[in-house]
């Protein structure tokens, strides 16, 4: 990268089912804290990038009411749609750009307001699969769920242990939504059937949440704090629609971790990295998702969930906060994600920090089937 | 320390009310595939697209994910920007920081608009639903009647361009002639540009002037169509752009400001008490930043032309000042001197600007490539006569609050 860029500061606020605050209230105290929590004011930020969709938020131009909310008031101000960390991607250019020092990104949904699921028929191809109106995101993931349990001898019950590891882990996070910490893998089986094999608990709840953070350039960071997050690698990819791509695999997420590794100069990422921060939004796909990771052979992700590789206390430590699965604010889910794996390296997530946390991944994702992946490499000083 | 970037390759697609023979995906790759020969990049080469729209206005969520296959996206990073009627500049400006970054070479930046696959004209009723947005929080929340009443009269985009162009009227002595000159000029340009869709040749004020009033002070004649077309640019750093391009239009300055967001109701939340939608200091201030980056100190001077986002003709007037290329509250004596004709001293959207071609999520990244073209000499019949150096491109949107302002040259600025 052409400049170091790091983590600053951030905030979310809690998640959960019905917020009973508008938009712009929610969207103005998270941040408002990530400034708080920088120790930087409005005045010390150059630019700030959102994350919102027009869809989810039922409106047009969702980012149109929010400029004061977000402190963009005279501020070079833009939005990108998807996640969260699509905006984060957007602000870390403008600074490698040189362009600007110090950003904040944001990104929030609220669930109440729009049904996310109804939402992602109208992310479906228009002309045809939208008009045979059997296809959501909850059907399409249930196929890819059910090629890749063929493919790979996955049963139920891997997969409601993923549910199980993510969920409990959310029980001890302030900020989630699901607060389930008995939680079995006999329940997760036995929760409500929504399109087989995916069952309520082995999807992410609809949450109404908010996040931000800081991210400044290297002598900008070092004057702000003396616990930094550096941006070490990013990498991003698309890939193709539904129909035209292999839903077994995620190939769009092999290929921008490989990039990301490439940059942060990590060979062996199971060994390099200390805690992974991923968006499963639904719980077959972190599977897949420790796959395309690298972290384990292909065909081989049920084997960490097995052994218990992957639970907090485990060799490769993934979604300690408990993920997508614990809390799901749409657009700010992969954004919480890198705010966790930045809390995990500056010691600073209480009941669900992983001991010696210097390298962290977090993953972002968007789309049917995960068809867009953003991942991060973050490190500590 | 800064990556120089520019701009290499245009494309656009003709502009028309229905273009009933593609679908938006092949709208799109119409666009994406002239940008591309006229680069002379393959789609091998590039390794980054930034794309954009209005999603509500085709009823597509994230339509880049659907699209992605037809522009050649799959397997490459794609990033969407959405900001209202600034998206193409957003996008534009986008590409920019995505080459700029270091993190890509060669960006393809695409925006587009089919207004005729939705039920209703999305160009005249979008701000309306920017308004009605609230709803959903009045109804959970409660709302004061005053500011009910305040998202009410709103009344999409005319509604508010109309107050804005009052506004403009009281403080700089223009009358509605002006706008009729405006307009006329805007579809005198349009002939000479064979993508653009309110095409006709030696319009004159006199013809907009027996058009009828719609919401005084505009008439039909001044109103913006709602176009169904696209438009992309091919973007990359230094060194391929001097291979590929004889003549590539960099990237100097840019700057995307944000302004007051409730201008237009009645109470002021921001408290910065504007209420006036002309002021305009987002675009004021976009402009005195992207000025400065491309070390320009005199905009009237080293300004040769300027392409305005102005669905309404009050609108090129007033950002005519705002972007510093007049005084303030003279435009409207330098387009009665024919300054901001084709072949005027300043030349204002040759191209026939939003007026005359208005594909909303478009528009803005329009203005851009329009200034590239003439940057490029490659503008064919709305070329301007004189030698361009340095061209400005204006994008506004939101609701009033959203400008961008992108300058090129034909010499990187550092």
């Amino acid at each position: 990268m052409r400049r170091r860029v790091a983590i600053v500061g951030y905030a979310q606020s809690h998640h959960q089912l019905n917020m009973q605050k508008t938009r712009e209230d929610m969207v103005f105290e998270v941040c408002k804290e990530a400034l708080r929590h920088a120790g930087i004011m409005r005045e010390d930020m150059d630019t700030v990038v959102t994350a919102s969709s027009d869809f989810l938020d039922g409106r047009t131009i969702s980012s149109v009411f929010l400029s004061m909310a977000v402190g963009a008031f005279m501020k070079d101000e833009s939005k990108v749609e998807e996640d969260g960390t699509f905006a984060l991607y957007y602000a870390l250019m403008r600074i490698l750009a040189g362009t600007h020092d110090v950003a904040l990104v944001e990104a929030h949904t609220q669930s109440s307001t729009m049904n996310a699921h109804q939402v992602s028929c109208f992310m479906l191809d228009p002309l045809f699969d939208r008009q045979i109106g059997v296809l959501n995101d909850i059907a399409a993931a249930a196929l890819q769920a059910r090629a890749y349990m063929n493919r790979h001898n996955v049963t139920e019950k891997h997969i409601a242990m993923v549910a199980v590891k993510n969920i409990t882990n959310a029980a001890k996070n302030p900020y989630a939504h699901r607060k389930m910490p008995d939680l079995s893998v006999k329940e997760v089986m036995g929760s409500k059937l929504l399109c087989a094999p995916i069952r309520e608990l082995t999807m992410s709840p609809p949450s109404d949440g908010a996040c931000a953070l800081i991210l400044a350039s290297e002598d900008k960071a070092r004057k702000i704090t003396d616990k930094p997050v550096w941006i070490e690698g990013v990498g991003t990819c698309q890939s193709s629609y539904l129909r035209d791509r292999d839903i077994e695999k995620l190939d769009s997420l092999e290929t921008a971790a490989r990039t990301a590794y490439k940059m942060a100069g990590i060979k062996n990422p199971a060994a390099e990295l200390d805690v992974a921060e991923i968006s499963e939004k639904f719980a077959h796909e972190e599977l897949m998702i420790y796959e395309a990771l690298g972290l384990c052979k292909e065909g081989e992700g049920k084997k960490l969930i097995e052994k218990g590789t992957t639970q907090k206390d485990g060799d490769m430590p993934v979604n300690p906060s408990g993920g997508a699965l614990g809390a799901d604010s749409v657009c700010a889910t992969g954004l919480v994600r890198v705010i966790e794996a930045a809390k995990q390296i500056r010691g600073e997530a209480g009941r669900n920090q992983v001991p010696g946390v210097h390298k962290a991944l977090a993953h972002g994702q968007f789309g049917l089937c995960a068809q867009k992946n953003t991942v991060y490499i973050l490190g500590g000083n | 320390m800064k990556r120089n970037v520019a701009i290499i390759g245009c494309g656009q697609t003709k502009h028309s009310s229905r273009r009933r023979d593609v679908n938006v995906a092949e709208l799109v790759s119409e666009a994406v595939s002239n940008a591309l020969e006229d680069a002379k990049v393959s789609l091998r080469e590039v390794d980054a697209f930034v794309v954009g729209n209005m999603p509500g206005f085709e009823g597509i969520a994230q339509a880049d994910q659907w699209l992605g296959d037809w522009i050649g996206a799959a397997g490459k990073p794609v990033i969407r920007i959405a900001t209202g009627g600034t998206t193409g500049g957003s996008v534009g400006q986008g590409g920019y920081y995505t080459a700029a970054s270091g993190l890509h070479d060669v960006v393809v930046a695409v925006a587009w608009e089919k207004h005729s696959d939705s039920k209703e004209a999305g160009a005249t009723t979008g701000l309306l639903h920017v308004g009605l947005g609230n709803f959903f929080h009045a109804s959970a929340y409660g709302l004061s009647l005053k500011n009910l009443v305040a998202i009410n009269i709103v009344g999409a985009a005319a509604g508010v361009a109309v107050y804005q162009a009052r506004f403009y009227m009281h403080r700089s002595g223009c009358d509605i002639r002006h706008f009729d000159m405006v307009a006329a000029k805007a579809r005198r340009n349009a002939a000479r540009n064979k993508y653009a869709h309110l095409q006709w040749p030696g319009c004159t004020h006199e013809d907009i002037a027996k058009t009828e009033i719609i919401t005084y002070p505009f008439r039909y004649g001044h109103v913006c169509p709602a176009s169904d077309g696209a438009s992309a640019i091919v973007i990359a750093e230094e060194s391929i752009a001097r291979k590929k391009a004889k003549q590539p239009a960099w990237f100097k300055g840019l700057a995307s400001y944000t302004d007051e967001e409730n201008q237009l109701q009645s109470e002021n939340f921001g408290g910065v008490g504007v209420t006036d939608p002309s002021e305009q200091r987002g675009a004021w201030l976009s402009a005195v930043k992207a000025y400065k980056m491309a070390g320009i100190n005199n905009p009237q001077k080293e300004i040769d032309m300027a392409e305005i986002y102005q669905p309404f003709p009050s609108q090129e007037l007033i950002f005519a000042e705002r972007l510093g290329l007049f005084d303030e509250g003279t435009a409207w004596k330098a387009l009665e001197k024919g300054d901001t004709d084709i072949n005027g001293r300043m030349p204002l959207d040759p191209s026939g600007g939003v007026n005359a071609t208005n594909a909303i999520g478009s528009s803005a990244l329009q203005r851009i490539l329009e200034c590239a073209l003439q940057i490029m000499g490659k503008a064919e019949e709305h070329q301007v006569p004189k030698k361009v150096h340095n061209a400005v491109a204006h994008g506004w949107g939101g609701v009033t609050n959203f400008t961008t302002v992108t300058v090129l040259g034909d010499t990187p600025g550092r």
